[in-house]
């Protein structure tokens, strides 16, 4: 009686399986494949990503698919959820390998993208991880496209913006006690010795499960900077540090250089918010092109709400196709893609004006290892992000 | 000075009352739970729906948390832990149960409530400025005062209603308590109730001040163990003094520290250790074994 | 010495031609080449939850395991990048020195019973965290990366083990050393279940105070048996690194601690073979979920929970009694 119920659950989950393997027809199938963490704690970073390749996806199969050579194929995501765990991000690529995927967006975090470039080098497949550790990209590593702005390339420009623009002398850092954020905090605050600019605080640290900031920005308030950066902040942290911050009495700027979305930052932190600058992708109104409000708008329709974090992470797909479509041969060869990317160029469909997709990287990596998005940075006003300025990645 | 005070307060009050419910569920069944964070998320989220999306009164959002959780943790006592324990050969294999109930409200919480971060709207604006001696704003008192009532409330409940001192009969000796005639099985639903009831509480009350998002759950089971443990595990003093000591240490450690940021935590952590080392049953525990 | 009955040797000649033959050729046959890497996984992590089965032997809930994986990792990477040394002998050493770290902190803490022991341990998962991001050595929040692969080990100009760089498919090499360091591993816990030590170490388990009251000198038994866990601990870890060529502080994390103590509950307790069986359902059974897609976590923990409903002694208990390995 018992073993009948389990067998009865694992029956129904093995036709689960099939019945959601089995879909479209028609058009032969290009899968490219996404590894990142959509579950646990970071899981905002991975679901933005996933959700706007599906997004896209499925608006390309609805146009009748996308011709690529001689052949109009429907576009599959195959998705695999590492849980932020860089040995999980190495089975996730071997699955990829099986699927016979060359191209892979993600993983989401700097151990699982150096963890998984042996499998993808072995096994001929192109990823874009948003990881900016520089030898992803730098030769020998051959096969890691960074899918997203630097915070070492965002970071010297919006602080350059702020010191002509805004008079801002002195610098303060904080960062979770994590790879990632520390990594971005010691090229923030390279970033910003380079510009003059006087660093007052650079060595508080908080966990991040840390339910009150108060304490732990005490100390950094007292220092007062005229700007206070949050390295490398995940979404769920900024609206809580910024409120602290402020309710401290804190008066100067407060940034960052990953990406946030407006609803979390509105409920989290509401008015206090005002003023908060962030990178972003091109869903302001000032740059956004009809495409990218079509985006938009089949993203909300699709899942019920839009993450401003998937601004940024519409591209990579597009880079994927669109480089495949100039060299069709590249479908299953990766050289061909890699000598497709010195050369390629093709036009922005989500801005307005003139804007290029393009790879680049050279003064970085050595090599054109990253796509060229372009940089906006936003500033938070009142429950949306405007604008303040828009410059390019060489 | 002052501030660390106030810190530390605040701190100690809100991780008081998350390691309240833990402990209560320890010293009941010995079921260490890793699925409280996960509880307190989920009521965070009730509050975050009723008070945030609906703009039902804030209280009222606070009971429906209350009353979600504890129906939810009878449930799952009733019919998950509780067949459980009497089948198993060792009663530390509750653990693997916990934590698939852990990994389960994860999986909900993410399908229903999405990925973000949630916050609701502050219920008291403003901010206590005491001549930059004590920065606090008004709704984190209000939060604070809501904490300590909420403890107060439970030893008082705890110390003289019939239930309370059936369960504290029930904690002390399991057999004994049965042997005087204290129906076991119903109220050891009725403790599971309660803890998973303060994990809501806490979850709805923090909601206003810090959010709410689906990662939240796993940290936060791991600092209500170290605060169970720091007081001694399944005593109810001890959990609201292993709440506080922790909370002052955060206070103190991060204003001291703060020049050396990266290593506070290492010396919370490693403090922790050595004094359990030397006092293995926390400060009010019983040796457990 | 133990000795094995006639079915029993059937039944470890059937599980080695099985690891070592059988599935490479199912794979080789059926082209998932993706398992190889599961299964290689499912080795390695199996050898460190058998440490951590071992410290259950004892009557201590280790959740503590992952920092461990993480010190054998990082000094592997450490020897292997930083001094030059070949991987091969950086494995025992990092081995060897997760035991060593094992037995300074094993002295103070194995005194602790029950949750104490427990907490104590999931704690010094996050002081190894923490210590390798503040620490210059592990190169602190960066990590090591681009870590060689295994290189050449020859004796008298015969390679005994080929450079893992050279091979033309380092993953089946991968996995057939992890198979083989897991046989070793549950061959050894095997006997040292049935040794004397084992049947102190279950005395011990009973009733420490009986057990010291009957001569056996318990502190001593605890932090030999804690060290020999950890050394598997950090075996794994090094492993791992080794095939990520990268090592990070989030390497490992209470997660994996608490995942490696989960696998031993699940494969059962009483048995030795329990924790290879619990780790090669959960990992795996992770992974053939992966085309649920969203709802994979739901029936992931789903079927976890209805598991331990049916089978709260873990999966071996459904084996016929007293036909167990492990003395109960």
């Amino acid at each position: 009686m018992k073993r009948r119920h389990f067998l009865g659950a694992s029956l129904l989950t093995a036709v689960l399986a099939t019945t959601t393997s089995i879909a479209l027809a028609e058009n032969p199938v290009l899968k490219i494949g996404f590894v990142g963490v959509t579950s646990g704690p970071a899981a905002a970073w991975g679901i933005s990503n996933q959700r706007s390749m599906e997004t896209r996806a499925e608006w390309i199969n609805e146009t009748g698919g996308y011709t690529i050579g001689d052949t109009t194929y429907d576009i599959e995501i195959v998705s695999f959820d590492d849980q932020k765990d860089p040995k999980r991000a190495i089975a996730g690529m071997e699955k990829m390998a099986q699927e016979g995927i060359h191209y892979v967006v993600g993983p989401n975090v700097d151990d699982g993208a150096a963890a998984v470039r042996p499998v993808a080098e072995a096994k001929g497949i192109m990823y874009f991880p948003y990881a900016f550790p520089k030898e992803l990209y730098t030769a020998p590593a051959s096969n890691a496209v960074l899918g997203m702005v630097a915070n070492y390339q965002s970071g010297p420009a919006i602080y350059k913006h702020l010191k002509e623009k805004e008079g801002v002398n002195t610098v303060a850092f904080i960062a979770a006690n994590e790879s990632d954020p520390l990594s971005q905090r010691d090229g923030g605050l390279a970033a910003a010795e380079a510009l003059g600019l006087e660093v007052v605080s650079d060595n508080v640290t908080y966990q991040v499960d840390t339910t009150d900031f108060t304490p732990v920005l005490t100390p950094v308030i007292r220092t007062q900077p005229d700007l206070l950066v949050l390295s490398g902040v995940s979404p769920a942290n900024a609206p809580q540090l910024i409120r602290s911050a402020r309710e401290l009495g804190f008066q100067g700027l407060i940034s960052t250089e990953t990406a946030q979305d407006a609803t979390v930052l509105r409920e989290g932190a509401g008015e206090l918010a005002n003023g908060f600058i962030s990178v972003g992708g091109a869903s302001t109104p000032e740059i956004a092109s009809d495409a990218m409000k079509e985006f938009v708008e089949r993203y909300t329709k699709m899942f019920g709400e839009y993450n401003d974090e998937s601004n940024t992470k519409v591209y990579a797909l597009e880079y994927i196709l669109e480089t495949l479509k100039a060299n069709p041969s590249a479908i299953d060869n990766v050289k061909e893609f890699q000598s497709t990317m010195d050369t390629f160029e093709a036009s922005n469909p989500y801005m307005k004006g003139d804007a290029k997709l393009r790879y680049v990287g050279t003064s970085s990596f050595g090599q054109k290892r990253q796509v060229a998005v372009p940089l906006v940075v936003n500033v938070y006003q009142d429950g949306e992000f405007k604008t303040l300025f828009v410059a390019e990645v060489d | 000075m002052e501030q660390i005070l106030a810190n530390g307060i605040y701190l100690g009050a809100q991780y008081a009352m998350i390691a309240l419910g833990l402990t209560l569920i320890f010293a009941l069944m010995n079921v260490l739970n890793f699925a409280h964070g996960q509880m307190y998320v989920l009521g965070g989220f009730v509050t975050y729906t009723f008070y945030g999306q609906l703009g039902w009164p804030f209280v009222v959002a606070l009971l429906a948390s209350c009353v979600t959780l504890a129906v939810l943790g009878a449930l799952i006592e009733k019919f998950l832990f509780a067949p459980v324990i009497r089948r198993s050969s060792r009663e530390e294999s509750t653990m693997l149960l916990a934590a698939g109930l852990a990994f389960f409200f994860d999986a909900i919480i993410l399908l229903v409530f999405g990925e973000k971060q949630r916050g609701v709207p502050k219920i008291v604006n403003g901010v206590l400025n005491w001549d930059f001696r004590i920065i606090m704003p008004y709704d984190r008192i209000l939060i604070c005062f809501l904490a300590i009532l909420s403890i107060v409330g439970f030893i008082v409940f705890m110390q003289y209603s019939k239930t309370g001192r059936a369960l504290r009969a029930l904690a002390q000796d399991r057999t004994a308590a049965q042997l005087m005639g204290v129906n076991v099985e119903r109220y050891s639903m009725i403790g599971f109730a309660i803890g998973a009831m303060l994990a809501g509480l806490v979850g709805g009350l923090l909601v206003t001040i810090t959010g709410v998002n689906l990662g939240m759950g796993g940290p936060t089971s791991i600092k209500a163990f170290m605060m169970v443990m720091i007081g001694g595990a399944g005593v109810i003093s001890g959990a609201i003094a292993g709440g506080i000591i922790l909370g002052f240490m955060e206070a103190i450690g991060l204003a001291v520290l703060s020049q050396y940021g990266d290593i506070t935590y290492l010396l919370i952590f490693v403090s922790l250790m050595i004094f359990l080392a030397i006092r293995p049953q926390g400060l009010m525990g019983k040796p457990w074994g | 010495m133990p000795r094995l009955s006639m079915i029993q040797w059937t039944g470890l000649l059937v599980f080695l031609i099985a690891v070592f033959v059988l599935v490479p050729a199912y794979i080789a046959a059926s082209g998932r080449t993706d398992f190889y890497y599961t299964l290689t996984s499912v080795a390695l992590l199996s050898i460190a939850s058998a440490g951590v089965w071992l410290t259950f032997y004892i009557g201590r809930i280790n959740i503590g395991q992952g920092a461990f994986a993480l010190i054998g990792a990082y000094v592997s990477a450490i020897l292997v990048t930083k001094a030059g040394i070949s991987f091969w002998l950086s494995l025992p050493l990092a081995g060897l020195f997760a035991a060593l770290v094992s037995v300074l902190i094993g002295v103070p803490i194995l005194r602790l019973r029950g949750v104490y022991f427990a907490m104590i341990t999931l704690v010094l998962t996050q002081v190894v965290t923490l210590t390798a991001l503040a620490l210059p050595v592990t190169n602190g929040a960066k990590g090591i990366t681009s870590i060689p692969l295994p290189g050449e080990i020859s004796v008298f100009g015969l390679t005994v083990i080929p450079d893992f760089a050279g091979l033309e498919n380092p993953r089946l090499a991968f996995y057939y050393t992890s198979c083989a360091l897991m046989v070793l591993t549950f061959a050894a816990m095997y006997r040292l279940v049935n040794s004397r030590l084992g049947h102190l170490c279950r005395s011990m388990q009973q009733n420490e105070e009986l057990a010291s009251s009957i001569g056996v000198n318990i502190a001593y038994i605890r932090v030999i048996v804690f060290a020999i866990s950890s050394f598997l601990g950090g075996i794994g870890g090094a492993m791992f690194g080794s095939i990520a060529q990268s090592v990070y502080p989030s390497s490992f994390q209470v997660t994996d601690s608490v995942n490696f103590m989960l696998n031993c509950f699940l494969g059962g307790l009483g048995y030795v073979f329990g924790p290879m069986l619990g780790t090669l359902v959960l990992y795996f059974g992770w992974d053939l979920l992966f085309e649920l897609g969203r709802y994979q976590l739901l029936v992931y923990s789903g079927l976890l929970i209805i598991l331990m409903l049916f089978l709260p002694n873990g999966l071996l208990s459904l084996r016929i009694r007293g036909k167990g390995v492990a003395g109960r």
